[in-house]
């Protein structure tokens, strides 16, 4: 199918996901509809858009990671190693950030049950630190060991938005039982990011994300994964964009829905519009505040670099949540992890904007730390970067997606004046 | 068996079992005793070898001097003290294994034994002999031990 200049709720998804994109508007196929004074109450009206200043000489990052993917889904299961006994929370693909209270939850759970009085936690990214807090909060006495601290870790890399189905599994082989612990801490990663909303410096927040296109957007999209096409199945790989699980449907009940947007109040001038409210998380005060709460609560921090499972078995906590990330690939050599390569370029913070947008496979999103950009392909969806372990930057796609997306607003200024 | 063995193995948790492990397996792999980065493990033509391969293999990443940038691990200071007080072995299984990132796995390993040989060089670890070997049991009973350290 020649995607084109289409697009349809899967491309919004996709096109932005890649680490968890911000502009991808949940359920924005089933909210075609929506009147326009929804729209208008979503948008807040035209006169409230700043135009984003577009500019390759205003970026001041490119930051590449790799998600680690698991087509059953990220890992949760418990082994012991001689005497330890170690609870796996990782395999998040790009849902690390969105996922990481739900799934220490479960991992925690997990870990009382030997009632231990103290536990370490192997991994300092969004998942090991999340974890650590949330054992820290059962009583726990917890020790951190890593190699680097979060804001140095692939975690760090990400974009920080709610993308709690972003590469986190294929539906065929994980199977309805993970749908169902997906929903769990999906809910449960939901609820306690309401606890930091309305915090000074804005650990957690929301902004409105438009969706933008200059042809009819589809209302509809194939979901089926062709059975006589190569598939993971049959080579242990993704190669289909449609064997991802799409599970947000599960908690459309709680997550704004996007809504069009109608001619007079699309303040971009695209033919087309769509708008949501999201969730984002800003790096810089929400990290702080975890690791705050962390150290006030008497938590450890020791640096480390684990080189075999035996390292670990070797701790003097005998109860370990392990959260190594992609590293599990080497440390646990666990070839399930798969790599997908993404990126996210930063141009000089904008707090006079408070929006994001996708239009032409580039996302944008004006957070504390940035506005975060990503560029991605229009034919890839899911697939993009699935085997590619490349984490140097790469600039110039960033730049280019700058030039896809300047006219947009170069319009509105033009509009105005 | 024997009073003089048993008073032995009375004091062998304390003083004597990691000396005795090391002469076992001494023993049983024809290894000098107490093989050490600090003795000379690796020879000078495989270090400069190893030079060679880290350009077009790794330096991309790690940097020209080894130095890394904010989101790749430097190869000198803060990597001596991660690897350091293990095994070669351990080194060598990691940079086999897992490295280059954008290839694991991707390099023989004769070619990743002369990294390791180059690494140890930038890390300030003496020449030797003898060769690095590129087979990771031979590698496990080489301890990578700092020469500060000493």
């Amino acid at each position: 199918m020649d995607r084109g200049s289409t697009f349809g709720r899967r491309d919004w998804l996709k096109g932005s996901l890649a680490l968890g994109g911000l502009a991808s508007l949940p359920g924005c196929a089933a909210s075609m509809g929506g009147g326009p004074a929804s729209a208008s109450a979503a948008t807040g009206g035209t006169s409230r858009i700043v135009p984003m200043r577009i500019s390759a000489n205003e970026l001041i990052d490119v930051k590449c990671c790799i998600r680690p993917f698991r087509a059953l889904g990220c890992r949760l299961d418990t082994e012991t190693i001689g005497d330890t006994f170690v609870i796996h929370n990782y395999g998040h693909g790009g849902s690390g950030w969105s996922l990481s209270w739900g799934s220490a939850e479960i991992a925690v759970g997990k870990a009382m049950s030997v009632l231990p009085k103290e536990i370490a936690v192997v991994g300092c990214g969004i998942v090991g630190l999340t974890a650590a807090i949330q054992a820290q909060r059962a009583g726990l006495k917890v020790t951190i060991y890593a190699r680097e601290m979060m804001p140095r870790t692939r975690s760090f890399r990400a974009n920080g938005s709610w993308t709690p189905s972003s590469r986190i599994a294929l539906t065929a082989p994980a199977g309805p039982g993970f749908a169902a612990l997906w929903e769990q801490m999906a809910r449960t990663s939901w609820k306690t990011f309401r606890t930091y909303l309305g915090m000074p410096e804005r650990p957690v927040d929301f902004s409105v994300s438009y969706g933008l296109s200059d042809t009819p957007p589809r209302s509809r999209e194939e979901h089926e994964v062709d059975p006589a096409a190569p598939s993971f199945a049959t080579t242990g790989m993704p190669q289909q964009k449609t064997e991802f699980a799409e599970y947000d449907h599960l908690i459309k009940d709680i997550i704004p829905q996007s809504v069009d947007v109608a001619a007079q109040d699309n303040p971009f001038g695209t033919a087309y519009c769509r708008a949501g409210e999201r969730m984002y998380f800003n790096f810089a005060s929400y990290s702080h505040l975890l690791l705050s709460e962390f150290f006030q609560q008497g938590g450890k921090f020791e640096n480390r670099d684990f080189h075999s499972p035996a390292d670990i078995a070797a701790l003097r906590e005998k109860v370990v949540i392990n959260c190594p990330g992609y590293a599990a690939r080497d440390l646990w050599r666990d070839k399930s992890i798969i790599p997908v390569r993404g990126q996210t370029g930063w141009l000089v913070p904008q707090p006079e904007t408070h929006y994001g947008l996708y239009y032409k496979n580039v996302s944008l999103l004006s957070k504390s730390d940035g506005v975060m950009i990503m560029h991605t392909s229009a034919e890839l969806g899911d697939m993009e970067g699935v085997g590619n372990s490349m984490e140097l930057p790469d600039r110039d796609s960033i730049v280019e997606g700058l030039a896809k997306v300047a006219p947009l607003f170069a319009r509105m200024k033009g509009a105005r004046a | 068996m024997t009073r003089p063995r048993n008073m032995m193995l009375r004091a062998l948790p304390f003083v004597a079992l990691p000396a005795l492990v090391l002469a076992m397996t001494t023993a049983a792999t024809g290894q000098q005793p107490g093989a050490s980065t600090a003795r000379g493990v690796y020879t000078d033509a495989q270090a400069a070898e190893g030079a060679e391969l880290y350009k077009a293999a790794c330096a991309m990443c790690h940097g020209e001097n080894l130095m890394g940038t904010y989101d790749i691990p430097t190869l000198t200071g803060r990597f001596l003290r991660n690897w350091s007080n293990g095994s070669v072995g351990a080194l060598f299984t990691y940079v086999s294994d897992a490295m280059p990132q954008m290839a694991p796995g991707s390099l023989s390993p004769e070619d990743n034994a002369r990294i390791v040989a180059y690494l140890l060089k930038a890390n300030g670890m003496p020449s030797g002999a003898q060769p690095l070997p590129a087979d990771s049991a031979a590698l496990n009973r080489i301890s990578f031990e700092p020469v500060r350290a000493r």
